[in-house]
């Protein structure tokens, strides 16, 4: 049984007006990757993390309860809607991430800022100001809310005077670099990936890591923000033997994340394709987005083992 | 129930049809990679992309002035012209020239997918065979084309050995592929021999001269347009060409990026059939037909050149690329679609030919990868126009 697409959008739509977010996240949640950090709140530069590696836990429990929604027969699409237009309200207990992942996420935020300081950048961060991207209005098509919310966003930034910020997944880069300056006249934030910083930077290398793996290039990254060789120069300064699948750079294949709100079972198709794909080059894959990672990990387990850019090249430049 | 719910129902249900499940993804391995060997050994195909699609560009900016012009070429060529602006105009058109209990063979056209031109004539007591294999076996099993050049491409080999001898094509279930189609050939044979009409699309058509370009490997397309006394193409007025030169690189692009490089065929068709070799008089309908006719189908493109974003879809070749190369195409085909466009370009194409409402409901399972504007020929837009597309849902289907 197909999802009541209406319900979706608007649970989705509802949570960003109300909360900020697609789904509602703890505070805690979203900042404790800086614990023992020391980073300054605010500052001209600050890392921004769009709350999309923090977000994916809650996500991963989102569409595994979807999922089961999507298989269960529920008696006519009415009773599913109910199930959903009362999500809402009962979205605390509705999601329950893992702590466990989150730790993980949190892990991965942690050592992208600890490389960009070893790289010499200073920044700081925005903490509880942090603010969601709207990206997900964009992509779904809600106009209207994502330019208010996008202004919000501007605001934001604006009221702790920042100029530039560096961001650390796809779909952030791309909405705060290519579509806020469309949507938002004065618009004059420079906004440059961590992973375009590490290499302007030459970071220097501290370990040796010969490891065979192939890469999955984010569509967003490829295709819409031209960041291809940067992944590439940095793995490959560690020593690591990139095999490149025929669909790499800007010919990527989508992982099926941008569908894994409407339809948990078309995601998981298209990213059931692709990790076929990749595992026919190398069962070790490397992804640079928190979305394609966890629509490969989903459908992945036990046919290629799927680790976020940052954890190899922690490997490859962290103490 | 509204439109997207029932869209979103129907692609789930299709995710679950094994058949069009595995017929997409055999023909997917093959049809995918076939581009970038082509492009690859013949790289002036490469260069021709961006002459045409500044031809497209010029066409479309002042299309009255080159219906006129190909309209008027095409009756120096002593065939007849005609612009239809509606579906229906179209139909009367054609069921005026056709007539009653006529025998007519077809070869495959979008454009007459558009009209279900099929069942209209069916209406009069007219007996129609669309000639092109794949489009054969929609006609047969009453499906809707999945791919835009291989309409057929959802079906299994062992699939198409029972809808054709459900239609007494006498195949067998041991028979190779070969042997398969040695058989269609004996069953369409006489039919196109005995036809009364031949009815074609184009995939050209040149304004300077008043050419019709067809592209083919099966060799229905020479028996269609050239056996029946009386042909027929239908096209849609983005295909025309402001020359002969360009509607040639039009029609090998479109068939390289298809896929198939060099192809087999290519008619160019000037006009009836004609001969000067008595005391160079020439005279019209020899071998060939005796009349042709050719259509001009607007059908909601002119009105869609004032739509900014969608207006760009026009500047397709229709070579289907972008369809083999979409992950929600590979696994559902043209059921992600309208009538009868689907995938990326059947987006623009959906809210061109059955209104932008339709295709707003469609545009939802799109995941914006951008894959599309990739690997088409034309660089069109296609995540910019489904962007605009998700956005006019909640603007104007669904407000508030």
């Amino acid at each position: 049984m197909p999802l009541p697409v209406k319900d979706i959008i608007d649970m989705i739509r509802t949570n960003i007006s109300k909360r900020g977010t697609p789904l509602p996240i703890s505070d805690k949640d979203a900042t404790g990757w800086t614990d023992g950090l020391d980073i300054p709140m605010g500052g001209e530069t600050i890392l921004y993390t769009g709350l999309l590696y923090q977000l994916n836990p809650y996500i991963d429990s989102v569409v595994d309860r979807l999922d089961k929604l999507d298989d269960e027969s529920l008696g006519g699409l009415l009773k599913v809607g109910k199930v959903f237009s009362g999500v809402l309200d009962i979205s605390r207990f509705f999601v329950k991430p893992d702590k466990g992942d989150i730790m993980i996420q949190h892990e991965k935020i942690r050592r992208i800022a600890l490389l960009l300081k070893k790289a010499g950048v200073e920044f700081g961060y925005l903490y509880k100001d942090e603010m969601y991207s709207g990206v997900l209005l964009y992509d779904l098509g809600l106009e209207d809310d994502f330019k208010k919310h996008a202004e919000k966003v501007f605001r934001k930034f604006k009221e702790h005077n920042v100029k530039k910020i560096i961001t650390i997944d796809p779909h952030s880069t791309h909405v705060l670099r290519s579509i806020y300056p469309q949507y938002i006249k004065d618009f004059d934030i420079q906004v440059k990936n961590y992973l375009e910083i590490l290499v302007e930077r030459d970071l220097s290398i501290e370990n040796k890591v010969e490891e065979k793996v192939t890469i999955h290039d984010p569509c967003y990254y490829a295709r819409y923000e031209n960041i291809v060789r940067e992944p590439r120069i940095l793995l490959g300064k560690g020593g690591l033997d990139i095999v490149e699948p025929e669909k790499s750079g800007r010919l990527t294949y989508c992982c099926g994340g941008p569908l894994e709100s409407l339809s948990p079972k078309i995601a998981a198709e298209v990213a059931k394709y692709r990790a076929a794909e990749l595992s026919s080059y190398c069962d070790k894959v490397v992804t640079m987005c928190p979305i394609c990672y966890s629509n490969l990990r989903r459908v992945a387990r036990g046919i290629i083992e799927v680790e976020d850019i940052s954890s190899v090249l922690w490997k490859i430049y962290g103490d | 129930m509204d439109i997207l719910q029932n869209v979103s129902d129907e692609i789930h249900r299709a995710l679950y049809i094994k058949s069009l499940r595995k017929g997409l993804s055999r023909s997917v391995n093959r049809l995918v990679p076939a581009p970038y060997r082509i492009l690859d050994r013949w790289r002036y195909l490469l260069e021709y992309t961006e002459e045409l699609r500044e031809a497209k560009e010029k066409v479309l900016q002042d299309i009255d002035y080159y219906i006129d012009l190909t309209m008027k070429r095409v009756e120096e060529t002593r065939g007849h012209a005609y612009y239809a602006k509606t579906r229906d105009e179209a139909v009367k058109l054609v069921n005026d020239l056709v007539g009653e209990d006529k025998l007519i063979v077809k070869s495959k056209s979008m454009v007459t997918e558009e009209l279900r031109l099929r069942e209209e004539l069916a209406k009069n007591g007219n007996t129609v065979y669309e000639t092109d294999l794949g489009e054969l076996l929609i006609q047969f099993s009453r499906d809707k084309p999945m791919h835009t050049t291989a309409p057929a491409i959802h079906i299994t080999r062992e699939k198409a050995i029972r809808i054709l001898r459900k239609h007494g094509v006498e195949v067998r279930d041991d028979m190779s592929t070969t042997e398969i189609v040695g058989m269609v050939r004996i069953f369409l044979r006489e039919k196109f021999v005995e036809a009364d009409i031949g009815i074609s699309g184009a995939n050209s058509i040149a304004a300077d001269t008043g050419s019709i370009f067809l592209v083919s490997n099966e060799g229905n397309i020479r028996n269609t347009t050239s056996l029946p006394p009386m042909h027929i193409a239908i096209t849609g007025v983005e295909k025309i060409m402001p020359s002969m030169d360009l509607a040639f690189k039009q029609t090998i692009t479109q068939a390289a990026y298809a896929g198939l490089y060099p192809p087999t065929y290519v008619s160019v068709i000037s006009g009836p059939s004609s001969t000067a070799d008595i005391e160079f008089e020439r005279v019209y309908g020899v071998h060939g037909p005796k009349e042709v006719h050719v259509i001009l189908y607007d059908g909601g493109r002119i009105e869609m050149l004032k739509n900014e974003v969608i207006s760009e879809q026009l500047y397709c070749i229709r070579c289907g690329r972008c369809q083999a190369e979409c992950p929600i195409w590979q696994l559902v085909g043209n059921i992600w679609g309208g009538n009868v466009y689907g995938g990326p370009m059947g987006m623009g194409w959906t809210a061109i030919v059955e209104g932008i409402e339709k295709a707003a409901s469609l545009s939802h399972f799109c995941l914006l990868c951008g894959k599309c504007r990739e690997v088409c020929p034309m660089k069109i837009d296609m995540p910019r126009i489904i962007r605009y597309l998700k956005t006019y849902y909640f603007k104007y289907v669904r407000k508030g």
